[in-house]
């Protein structure tokens, strides 16, 4: 008996040992790596710098990045990355702290660091923790380009004309969209202009292009959403008449199935818009899966739902 | 020197774990951890509430004054009102997970604030989280001088109080006879899975601890009925899984903690089939065995008889 469990314990201890052997490391020497956390960083950087480094990010696509967990791999990114950028303002939970902590030795950047400071999101009651979903706005988000640029120029200074001029290129693009999407949601009536949805993400983009928005909970993916919360949005939309509520690409849809109800109840047909992307971007290789992309998508998304052109 | 650091920083945990965790399972108090996991919530929002912020340490601290409540409510109850340990452990985690929730509902609904995302740590991260001193010195991982405190203390406090604990745990009639504080060492224990359990949270995250805590434990539990060689071949498996558990992660680049945990969970599931005490496989064999005597037995009977 005792054999056989030997047996197999030296079987299952070969097997790892030669597993290992197998796995070779696919980090490119020579060229400059950058890591960032989340896909939007990632693009905001691979715009910049193009073709001249290797931008990687940790959160694929319907990643929520305050629940991320790390896999081995990642460890070896971010150890060989030459600057790792992050979001900050504590979106990527307790990771932000180490982050923090190891730019002390290592080129660590938080996007947070570069925006204009005073527009920051906080609650009134909570001053010390900030909304850290910074890029919805994206003239705000488009001010952190200024900002990392030369942090990326001191990577490769033999790039500083290329990186210089993509970066201005880039930010005309972030500044056309600016103004796409204000115009787009002109089509909405003001007394319409409101968004209801499951957690809450859009706060900036309800405060950058004059948006009411109303979340279904709180930051947290914790805080539950109250009974009396509840009776109140359904009265709140009654009253009125707004046409859609969303769900977002990370959040489950459960709390906007009951608000869905309610109303139905109250006689008030209300839809579920189009799923807004909100912690995370799109699939890769799709129109969302870059920020542009993903900020029009939203934009369309609740322009169709509120203005109920669709469906 | 990466895979070294977690591959230690795990073992160190998994060792003072899982020799607690021997205590525990004898006690039939296993799920402990999993208990203060989650029983820690509202010490991590009222220590944001007093203090306002999110770091690791305000934090740890609400943690592990909860952790320490946890456990006092769970004897207090059992003893108190006579009620099962693991009745006693459901009704104190639950209540107070649920009073954190409403604590965050009510006052900080606009905040990131769960055991998720300001206490759990994740030990892939375990080498880039430096102890770096004010002129910029690095002093290695800080999750590694932590761990080898906690098994320092672990260590001794078993060395100092292991007659105590095995009397108590085994006899406690008899401890009490010879006026041996029965509720006195339990709360030493408990006081002590408290502080390896909050301390382990911050740096290796929760699915490991809870599984630590009984798996390794539970294993050699099936392997030996010896107190001594109990612990013992603990520390040997918590080794073993820490070690083989990251290559394992390594190998399919996955979760180094859902890997290490499994790989203990593998183990159990050998112990289970092939222990020599308790193992299913031999059990089948002695069984067929009795059978074969009983039944020449009864033929000798019948044959006797006739």
């Amino acid at each position: 008996m005792i054999n056989k469990s030997k047996i197999i314990l030296v079987l299952y201890l070969s097997f790892c040992f030669f597993a290992c052997k197998q796995n070779s490391n696919p980090i490119n020497e020579g060229q400059v790596t950058i890591v960032s956390t989340t896909g939007m960083i990632a693009d905001m950087i691979k715009n910049i710098v193009k073709e001249k480094a290797i931008v990687s990010s940790l959160m694929g696509p319907g990643v929520d990045p305050h629940l991320y967990k790390a896999t081995q791999g990642d460890l070896k990114l971010l150890q060989a990355a030459d600057l790792i950028v992050y979001n900050g303002l504590h979106l990527e939970g307790k990771m932000t702290e180490i982050l923090e902590n190891l730019s002390n030795i290592k080129n660590v950047e938080a996007i947070s660091n570069h925006i204009t400071q005073d527009s920051i999101l906080s609650d009134p009651q909570h001053p010390s923790s900030p909304d850290p979903h910074i890029w919805f706005d994206v003239k705000l988000w488009s001010s952190a380009i200024d900002g990392i640029l030369p942090v990326l120029i001191n990577l490769d200074t033999s790039q500083k004309e290329y990186f210089t001029s993509n970066a201005l290129a880039y930010k005309k693009t972030l500044h056309n969209l600016d103004a796409e999407v204000k115009s787009t949601l002109e089509s909405i009536p003001h007394e319409q202009r409101i968004l209801i949805t499951a957690h809450d993400a859009f706060k900036y983009y309800g405060h950058a292009y004059n948006i009411e928005v109303r979340g279904l909970q709180g930051i947290s993916t914790l805080s539950e959403f109250g009974l009396k919360d509840r009776v109140d949005l359904v009265d709140f939309i009654v009253k009125r008449k707004i046409h859609a509520v969303f769900v977002e690409s990370s959040v489950s849809q459960k709390n906007i199935m009951a608000i869905v109800e309610g109303c139905k109840q109250k006689g008030h047909n209300i839809i579920i818009g189009d799923s807004l992307f909100s912690d995370a971007m799109g699939a890769e290789n799709t129109p969302e899966g870059s920020y542009i992309g993903m900020v029009r998508s939203n934009t369309h998304s609740i322009v169709n739902g509120l203005t109920n052109k669709k469906e | 020197m990466d895979d070294i650091y977690i591959i230690l920083v795990a073992s160190l945990f998994s060792i003072s774990c899982g020799l607690l965790g021997s205590f525990l399972i004898l006690r039939r108090m296993a799920m402990v951890g999993d208990a203060i996991s989650h029983a820690v919530l509202p010490g991590i929002v009222i220590a944001f509430l007093i203090s306002g912020s999110r770091d690791s340490f305000e934090m740890i601290i609400g943690a592990a004054l909860l952790g320490l409540i946890t456990s006092f409510l769970i004897e207090f109850f059992h003893k108190k009102a006579n009620l099962q340990t693991d009745a006693a452990i459901g009704v104190t985690f639950t209540w107070l997970f649920a009073l954190g929730i409403i604590l965050i509902s009510v006052f900080a609904g606009q905040v990131d604030l769960d055991q998720e995302c300001v206490l759990y740590g994740e030990i892939a991260y375990v080498p880039l989280d430096l102890w770096i001193t004010d002129a910029g010195l690095n002093m290695g991982p800080k999750a590694l001088y932590v761990s080898a405190f906690i098994l320092a203390a672990v260590i001794i406090f078993l060395s100092f109080g292991y007659r105590y604990l095995h009397i108590t745990t085994f006899d406690s009639a008899f401890a009490a006879s010879i006026g041996i504080s029965i509720g006195l060492w339990h709360y030493l224990l408990m006081g002590m899975v408290s502080m390896t359990t909050v301390a382990a949270f911050d740096s290796v995250g929760a699915i490991l601890v809870v599984a630590l805590f009984v798996v390794p434990a539970a294993t050699s539990y099936l392997l030996t009925r010896k107190l001594k060689s109990m612990l013992l071949m603990t520390v040997l498996l918590s080794f073993l899984n820490s070690f083989l558990g990251y290559y394992l992660a390594s190998t399919i680049n996955g979760s180094i903690s859902g890997a290490i945990a499994s790989t203990s969970g593998v183990f159990f599931l050998l112990a289970f089939l092939f222990s020599p005490i308790d193992g299913i496989w031999i059990k089948a064999i002695k069984r067929n065995f009795d059978k074969s005597k009983n039944t020449s037995k009864t033929k000798f009977n019948k044959i006797f008889k006739e």
